[in-house]
C-alpha cells in the first residue's frame, strides 16, 4: 500500500517537478496583446483580410502592420473590442454582402449537356466551361455554399445559391471560390462605383443606359410592389428619377429584347412611376452613406451633372460643397425645358432631395470671379471637380473674357481677338490642343505676337490629311513642335497659374509621357469635359511664394468613350451631352474617380468594361414570348392643355398599370430570359 | 529480421490500431476531412506513440514491476503519457519552432488519445523488449497514419459527391470506416 502511494506520490512530483522546470527552461516569450486580439477575432480562420487565418492577422494588427478593422467577418463589435485592446480609435467599415450573379438555374436556362460527375464546380468548369450555353452561368454544384465559413449560403430552388445577410459576414471566401466569378461582394460604394463588364450577367438595357442604371432589378422590385427598393435601385445610378423618369431619351427601350416580340417595355414609364410614387409618399428615399471620409470636395457646377457628383461624392463619405454661379441650381434643365414636360415643381422637390443628403450649397458664386482653385485649395479641400459644361454658360452670362481654370483659353476667343487685331500671345508657353487647321493659324500666331514656344497636339497621325506636309515643315522651321498621335492627360501647376502639361503617346499600350513647359492651354473643344483638380505635394516653402501646387487627376474613360486616354477625348469627354441622362452618368463617373483617387485607389475603370464595340453575348431573337401590349401612357385631355400650356401632359401610371407594365419585362440576362410557362423549356 | 518484419505487417495491416483494435477513433473522424492536417496528424501521432511507449516501458520495467505494483499500470501510464507530450510540446516550441508550428495543436490532442495508451500497453503485455517495444510502436503507429491518410482521402471526395442528406458528415464517415475496416479484414490470417 505504501509503495504503491509512494510510487505513484514520486512519479507524479518527478513529473511536476520536471515540467516546471522544463517550463523555465524552455520558455518563449508570446505577446500577450497578439493573444489577447486572436481571441477577439472570430476565429473562423476565412482569409477575409487577406492574412493565413486569424493567428496571423492577430500578429499583424499587434504589429501594427493591419488596422484593427482588417477582419471583415467580425464586424462592427469585433473591431471595437480589438480597437480596445489596441487602445486605438477604429474607423466603421462599411458593410459588404455576397450577391449571386446568376439568376437562371438548369431548368431556365439553355444547356450544352447534362453534367453527371464529380459534384464540385471547379471540377465541372473543366468539362467545356461547364454544362450552360452562357459562359458565365452558375453551375450550381454549391461550392460557394460549402465553402462559406458562416453557413450565410445555401443552394434554393434550381440549384441557385443564396445568400442569407443576416449571417453572411461579406469575408468574400465565396467570391475567391468561385471558378466563374459569379458570386461577388457588393455594398452601396460597390454599387455607385458599378460599371458593367464582361464578367458580369448584364440585359441589353441596362448596357445601352449612359447612367448604368440596373433596369431589370427595378423593374423586378416594381412587379413585386416593392416600390422602395426600386427607387433605391434607380438612385445608387440615378439620383434624378422624377426629371429622367419625365425627360430621358430612352435610348434602353431601343434595345429592349421585348422589340423582337411586340413593343420594349415601358422602362422609364415604370421609372416615373416609382418617382412619384415617391414624391406622393412626401418621404425621401435614399441610398445609405458610406462611412465619413473626412475628406472635403469641392463642386464647381449646379447643373445635372454637378448635383449628380455631388450627390455620389456624398454618398461615398466625403463632405461636399456645391458652387453655382448663377441664383439657382438646375442648370439647362431649369432653364431648357418646357413646364409641360418637367414641371417645375418637380424639378425643384428633385434637386430638394439631392441636397438633402447634407450637400451644402452657395450659388452665385463663380469660379475665376468670386473664388480660384487655389482660394479653394487653402479652405482645405482634398479636390475640386469642374462639372462646368460649356464655355457658352460664360457667354451667355456676358463673361467671354475670363479663364476660370488655370490657363485654360478657349482657341476660338484667342482666333476672333487675333482678327480683332490684338497680336498679344495669350502666354509664353502655348500648347494647342484640337482644333483641326485653325490649331496652326493660333500657333504661327501666338509666336509672332511674342510667345517662346508653341506646341499642337493632335490625336491623329502626321500622315492624316489635317496639315499637309509642306505646312508642318514651314511650321517647324518657325519653331512650333508637334505632338502627333498624343493626348493630354495632366495639367500641374502652382496657385492660379498653370506651369506643365503632361502629353502622351497613343501609340501601343502604355505609351510614353512627356512633360513639357506650358502656360496657357488653347482648347479647340467649345465645351469642358469633367476635370478633377487635386493638390500635389510640395516644399513649404516654396509654396509661400507661388500659391499651393496641384495637377489634375485624369477621370476614367467610360463606356460610352471610343478612345479610353487623355483629356478632352473625343466621344464622351467634350462634353456636349446631348440628354440629361448622359451628364448623369458623366458626373457619376467624375465623382467615382475622384472618390478613387481620394482613397488611394487606382482611377481606372474596371477589367473587361463593355465598351462601345465590345461583343458581348446576345441574342437574335426570343421564343416563346407571348406578345403583350405596352401599357399606354395616359396624357392630359386636349381642353386642358389649350387652356393652360404649361400643364403637364403625361400623367404618369397608375399602381394597377405599373404592375402590369413591370410583368412584361422579360428580367434578361446574357443570354437568358424570362419564358412563358409551359414553352419550349 | 523476419520477426520484425512479420511484426511490420501485422501491426500495419492485421492488427491496425484503428481498424482492427478500434482504438483512436475520435482524432481519426475529427481529422480526417483535409490531406494536410492528416497527414501532419499522423506525424504527431508517430512521434507521440513511439516516444511515450519508450518511456512507459522504461517505467513498467524499472519502476512497477520490481515493486509488484503492475496493477497502478493504466494510471502510471497516462500521468508519464500526459506529462511527456507537454514536456515535448515546450521543448518543440522553443528548439524546433518550425516542428512546433507543422504539429500545431495535434500534438496537445492527442495527449489523452487512447491509441497512445493501448500501444503502450499493448507492448508490456506482448512482452516485448526495449528496442522492439520502439518498433512496436513505430509501426503501430505508422498503421494509424496510413488509415488516416486513406479515409481522408476518400472523405475528401465524399464531400463532393451527391449524398443523401441525412448520411452527410460523421454518418457517412462512420459507414465508410466500416468498410475500410471489412476490407483490412481481408489480411487477418496473414500473421500467427
Amino acid at each position: 500500500m505504501l509503495t504503491a502511494i509512494l510510487a505513484i506520490g514520486g512519479m507524479g512530483l518527478v513529473a511536476g517537478i520536471g515540467l516546471a522546470l522544463a517550463s523555465k527552461i524552455f520558455y518563449v516569450y508570446v505577446d500577450p496583446i497578439v493573444v489577447a486580439v486572436e481571441e477577439a477575432l472570430p476565429g473562423a480562420n476565412c482569409g477575409g483580410c487577406g492574412f493565413p487565418g486569424c493567428s496571423g492577422a492577430a500578429a499583424a494588427i499587434a504589429k501594427g502592420d493591419a488596422p484593427p478593422n482588417i477582419c471583415v467577418a467580425g464586424g462592427p463589435s469585433t473591431h471595437a473590442a480589438v480597437g480596445e485592446i489596441m487602445g486605438v480609435a477604429v474607423m466603421e467599415t462599411e458593410p459588404e454582402f455576397a450577391l449571386p450573379g446568376c439568376s437562371y438555374g438548369f431548368h431556365k436556362a439553355d444547356l450544352k449537356f447534362l453534367y453527371d460527375g464529380f459534384n464540385d464546380c471547379r471540377a465541372a468548369l473543366l468539362l467545356d466551361g461547364g454544362s450552360k450555353v452562357c459562359p458565365i452561368g452558375c453551375l450550381g454544384l454549391g461550392t460557394c455554399a460549402r465553402a462559406c465559413p458562416f453557413g450565410a449560403i445555401t443552394m434554393g430552388e434550381d440549384n441557385l445559391p443564396v445568400v442569407n445577410k443576416n449571417l453572411c459576414t461579406g469575408c468574400g471566401t465565396c467570391e475567391r471560390v468561385c471558378p466563374k466569378h459569379i458570386i461577388t461582394l457588393t455594398s452601396n460604394s460597390r454599387r455607385i462605383q458599378r460599371e458593367y463588364t464582361t464578367e458580369q450577367c448584364t440585359a441589353p438595357c441596362q448596357r445601352a443606359c449612359p447612367a448604368g442604371i440596373d433596369i431589370p432589378a427595378y423593374i423586378h422590385e416594381i412587379a413585386l410592389g416593392n416600390y422602395e427598393d426600386a427607387i433605391r435601385i434607380i438612385k445608387e445610378s440615378n439620383p434624378f428619377l422624377n426629371v429622367c423618369g419625365r425627360i430621358c431619351v430612352e435610348p434602353c427601350e431601343l434595345e429592349c429584347r421585348r422589340n423582337l416580340v411586340d413593343e420594349p417595355v415601358a422602362i422609364n414609364n415604370l421609372k416615373r412611376f416609382v418617382a412619384d410614387y415617391e414624391r406622393n409618399s412626401k418621404k425621401r428615399i435614399q441610398i445609405p452613406r458610406a462611412p465619413e471620409s473626412g475628406k472635403q470636395v469641392a463642386v464647381i457646377g449646379g447643373g445635372a451633372e454637378g448635383l449628380t457628383s455631388a450627390y455620389f461624392l456624398n454618398r461615398l463619405g466625403h463632405d461636399v460643397r456645391l458652387y453655382e454661379s448663377t441664383e439657382s441650381l438646375g442648370g439647362l434643365l431649369r432653364a431648357g425645358l418646357p413646364a409641360s414636360r418637367l414641371p417645375r415643381d418637380v424639378l425643384e422637390w428633385e434637386i430638394e432631395g439631392i441636397l438633402a443628403v447634407g450637400i451644402e450649397t452657395q450659388t452665385g458664386k463663380a469660379l475665376g470671379r468670386d473664388l480660384t482653385l487655389s482660394s479653394l485649395f487653402k479652405e482645405g479641400f482634398s479636390a475640386v471637380l469642374v462639372a462646368i459644361g460649356g464655355w457658352d454658360t460664360f457667354l451667355s452670362q456676358g463673361r467671354p473674357q475670363e479663364a476660370p481654370l488655370p490657363g485654360i483659353h478657349l482657341l476660338v476667343d484667342y482666333l476672333l481677338r487675333h482678327e480683332a487685331g490684338s497680336g498679344k500671345a495669350p502666354g509664353e508657353h502655348v500648347v494647342i490642343v484640337g482644333g483641326g487647321a485653325t490649331a496652326l493659324t493660333a500657333a504661327h500666331a501666338c509666336l509672332a505676337g511674342g510667345a517662346r514656344s508653341a506646341a499642337v497636339v493632335t490625336r491623329t497621325s502626321p500622315t492624316d490629311a489635317l496639315f499637309s506636309e509642306q505646312e508642318i515643315k514651314t511650321a517647324q522651321e518657325a519653331g512650333i513642335t508637334f505632338y502627333h498621335e498624343t493626348a493630354l492627360t495632366r495639367m500641374m501647376g502652382e496657385g492660379d497659374a498653370l506651369k506643365q502639361v503632361e502629353l502622351t503617346s497613343m501609340k501601343g499600350e502604355g505609351g510614353q509621357s512627356t512633360i513639357i513647359s506650358a502656360d496657357t492651354l488653347l482648347v479647340g473643344a467649345g465645351r469642358f469635359p469633367e476635370l478633377i483638380y487635386v493638390p500635389r505635394e510640395m516644399d513649404e516653402e516654396r509654396q509661400e511664394d507661388t500659391g499651393i501646387a496641384w495637377e489634375t487627376v485624369l477621370p476614367y474613360a467610360g463606356p460610352f468613350s471610343t478612345t479610353d486616354i487623355g483629356l478632352f477625348r473625343p466621344g464622351e469627354a467634350i462634353g456636349d451631352y446631348k440628354a440629361v441622362v448622359e451628364a448623369i452618368g458623366a458626373g457619376r463617373r467624375a465623382a467615382n474617380s475622384a472618390h478613387r483617387h481620394l482613397t488611394g485607389a487606382p482611377v481606372s475603370p474596371p477589367e473587361g468594361l463593355i465598351r462601345r464595340g465590345t461583343q458581348v453575348l446576345s441574342l437574335t431573337a426570343v421564343e416563346s414570348v407571348a406578345k403583350v401590349p405596352r401599357e399606354k401612357m395616359p396624357e392630359v385631355p386636349e381642353e386642358t392643355r389649350i387652356a393652360d400650356p404649361d400643364a403637364e401632359i403625361a400623367l404618369g401610371y397608375s399602381e394597377a398599370q405599373a404592375t402590369k407594365e413591370a410583368s412584361r419585362c422579360l428580367q434578361c440576362g446574357l443570354i437568358c430570359y424570362r419564358r412563358e410557362e409551359g414553352g419550349l423549356h | 529480421m523476419s520477426e520484425y518484419l512479420l511484426l511490420l505487417v501485422s501491426a500495419v495491416f492485421v492488427n491496425n490500431i484503428i481498424l482492427a483494435r478500434y482504438l483512436g477513433n475520435c482524432p481519426f473522424l475529427g481529422v480526417s476531412n483535409r490531406l494536410d492536417t492528416a497527414v501532419g496528424m499522423s506525424m504527431a501521432v508517430v512521434f507521440v506513440i513511439t516516444l511515450a511507449s519508450a518511456a512507459t516501458w522504461i517505467v513498467q520495467t524499472y519502476v512497477l514491476t520490481p515493486f509488484d505494483l503492475e496493477y497502478l499500470q493504466t494510471i502510471a501510464f497516462i500521468l508519464i503519457i500526459a506529462t511527456l507530450v507537454q514536456l515535448v510540446e515546450m521543448f518543440l516550441q522553443k528548439s524546433i519552432p518550425t516542428l512546433y508550428r507543422a504539429l500545431g495543436i495535434f500534438l496537445p490532442l492527442i495527449t489523452t488519445n487512447c491509441a497512445v495508451l493501448g500501444v503502450a500497453v499493448l507492448a508490456i503485455q506482448n512482452e516485448y523488449g526495449f528496442v522492439k517495444t520502439i518498433f512496436f510502436a513505430f509501426v503501430s503507429s505508422v498503421g494509424y497514419g496510413l488509415a488516416l491518410i486513406l479515409l481522408t482521402g476518400i472523405r475528401e471526395r465524399l464531400n463532393v459527391a451527391p449524398i443523401p442528406v441525412h448520411l452527410k458528415g460523421t454518418s457517412i464517415g462512420l459507414i465508410t470506416v466500416g468498410l475500410l475496416a471489412l476490407a483490412f479484414l481481408g489480411f487477418a490470417g496473414m500473421v500467427h
